[in-house]
């Protein structure tokens, strides 16, 4: 921070700023290990450890997790190949057809998930995928890869395709050069492309709502559920288990990139 | 050697879009050859090597090489390797590895691969850098490896385009020198060099063909392009500083204000052209000034510029303003009269209209 930025009211701001952010999760973070302990009871009603006893003997806990993990990992790796292949095209296409390319990959980013859940819907009904996973599945690769392909436009830019130009000159065949050089080289690009893709999935209320029309129960189905009944005790507990995967895919997003050596 | 031997380009043609960008282009280097690709930027040099290379097609024309005709085969089976201006080195694999990669890819084991890999470095006194990261390289060491990973595939043609325009004047040198190294001997590659510097050309080719106008304009060895340029646009493009105008009497005589020269034009307008060290200039006492010299021509001094190679002279002689190189170790002011020594077999005629 420059002497310029070192103000009180720069101080305020930034102070505001980690308030905001980080306010919502100290708050879980109480929430899930506090006891209830009212007055006037002696001691407490209930302990922290009931608290978590409860969230991990919920059997639906379980699967639902099971299914997040499983929702997640295969949206993060099929979303990942589809944007992958669709930029690199995109990559070496004329200008004006990035430009149509990259508006259409914005479209399911920018639009709400509650609407883009009912368009999926009527598309997922009429393939019979509505009410299952696979269905839920789908509706989830759409904005993952709306999102990795507008990634992945970036990650193109600045790839050095001459580097492939040259391996085929010197013999490698097109699957040797992917291979051999496309892929170790993306290499932590493709782990960044697939945790982000996994991210927009495990954190997905409204479209596995939507299309899985309450029979898909994945995490923050569960939690929803939490919610509503009123015990924010254990909707706090669920909601760290929600937590916990993001933040460290962000850890390790960030180590990848000062690895790279990006910096912010 | 046969007349198929090297890489022959017959009646290539390239377009860009709608617009023809080359065409007639026929070119044939032997192996162990050097031939430089010269022109203005813009001309199709890099995309006529990329179409040689297979990376591009032709829109017209035949490549053979040794005998075969590629001009339909995919890039990795010709046998050609293409080599960036910035040459492109593959960043997860070490220095070592990145010269072992055309081996590796064609069945060498990793083991072997390296082994020759090591050699090759050595060729290119890189050897100490066997195990480091690419990114860790100068822009000439990446240019070095590059060579020797070139060299690893056994090309039967090696084509390098702007190999040294990315590179300061000390790695420029360094680079030319690894070129010249590696390709210096008859078991080297046919080799075919894009550049739109001269005297990269002239300094490290065989051979330079001159495109020009979409075509090309000629095709020789460096001595004969610059003494006896084959028009008017190739000197001017060359940048030959001495382009005076004279007049042919259609008997064998030019008459120019440097003297009269043998010439088999027809009659009417010549042009003659030189390099600057054709005219040698010499200070005229004051006495002289005016008078007859020996019969050589006399000229005002309108510069004198300072350069590495040299203090060069601008002189005006009538109309014309042409460059000299002083005699003699004498110093040279602006508004000098000097008498210039006229080397008449470095004076080339040409007829205007070429």
């Amino acid at each position: 921070m420059t002497r310029e930025d070192n103000t009180p009211y720069h101080r305020v701001l930034v102070l505001s700023l980690g308030v905001i952010t980080l306010a919502p999760i100290l708050v879980l973070l109480v929430r899930a290990s506090a006891s209830s302990w009212r007055y006037p009871a002696l001691v407490p009603s209930q302990s922290v450890h009931d608290t978590w006893r409860t969230l991990l003997f919920t059997p639906t806990i379980w699967s639902a997790l099971a299914t997040s993990v499983l929702l997640a990992s295969l949206t993060g790796v099929l979303s990942t190949a589809f944007a992958f292949v669709a930029a690199r095209a995109l990559a070496r296409a004329t200008p004006t057809a990035r430009r149509v390319a990259a508006a259409a990959a914005f479209l399911p980013v920018i639009a709400p998930p509650i609407a883009l859940g009912v368009g999926v819907q009527v598309f997922a009904l009429r393939a019979g995928l509505a009410g299952g996973n696979a269905g839920v599945l789908f509706a989830h690769l759409v904005p993952a890869s709306g999102y990795l392909t507008l990634f992945f436009l970036g990650v193109f830019s600045a790839y050095d395709f001459a580097m492939e130009d040259e391996a085929r000159t010197l013999g490698a065949s097109s699957l040797q050069r992917f291979v051999r050089i496309t892929l170790p080289a993306l290499r932590p690009r493709l782990i960044e492309a697939m945790l982000l893709g996994a991210l927009v999935s495990w954190g997905q209320l409204a479209l596995t709502l939507v299309v899985g029309g309450g029979v898909v129960r994945t995490l923050p189905v569960e939690l929803l559920a939490f919610v509503r009944t009123g015990d924010d005790r254990l909707a706090a507990a669920a909601a760290i288990i929600l937590t916990v995967p993001p933040a460290l895919a962000f850890g390790m997003l960030q180590g990848g990139v000062r690895q790279s050596g990006v910096t912010a | 050697m046969s007349a198929q031997d090297g890489v022959v380009v017959r009646d290539a043609h390239i377009t860009f879009g709608a617009r023809v960008g080359l065409r007639h282009v026929s070119l044939h280097v032997r192996a162990g050859e050097r031939l430089a690709l010269l022109g203005p930027s813009g001309v199709g040099k890099t995309s006529l090597l990329r179409a040689i290379a297979g990376l591009d097609a032709l829109a017209s024309g035949t490549i053979i090489v040794n005998g075969i005709d590629l001009t339909n085969v995919a890039a990795e089976r010709r046998g050609i390797v293409y080599l960036h201006q910035s040459p492109s080195l593959f960043p997860h694999l070490s220095v070592q590895d990145n010269v072992g990669f055309p081996m590796e890819i064609r069945g060498a084991t990793r083991r072997d691969a390296r082994k020759r890999a090591g050699a090759l470095l050595e060729r290119v006194q890189l050897s100490a850098f066997a195990e480091r990261a690419p990114s860790t390289l100068s822009g000439g060491q990446r240019h070095r490896v590059a060579l020797a990973r070139a060299l690893a595939a056994s090309p039967s043609a090696l084509l390098l385009d702007e190999p040294f325009a990315a590179l300061d004047p000390e790695l420029r040198s360094d680079v030319r020198s690894a070129v010249l190294a590696l390709l210096g001997d008859e078991r080297a590659p046919a080799t075919i060099v894009v550049t739109h510097d001269i005297d990269e050309a002239v300094s490290i080719a065989h051979h330079v063909a001159v495109l020009l106008d979409g075509s090309v304009a000629q095709h020789a060895t460096p001595a004969t392009l610059l003494a006896q340029p084959a028009s008017l646009a190739v000197a001017r493009f060359l940048g030959l500083p001495n382009i005076i105008a004279g007049v042919s009497d259609g008997a064998g005589v030019v008459t120019s204000p440097l003297g009269t020269f043998a010439s088999a034009l027809v009659a009417g307008p010549a042009v003659l052209v030189s390099r600057a060290d054709a005219l040698r200039a010499q200070h005229v006492p004051t006495y002289q000034v005016g008078i007859s010299t020996h019969g050589l021509p006399q000229a005002h001094i309108v510069a004198v510029h300072e350069r590495v190679g040299g203090i060069m002279l601008r002189v005006r002689i009538d109309a014309h303003e042409l460059s000299a190189v002083p005699i003699d170790g004498a110093s040279f002011a602006p508004g000098d009269v000097v008498a210039l020594h006229v080397d008449r077999a470095r004076i080339h005629v040409l007829s205007n209209t070429t």
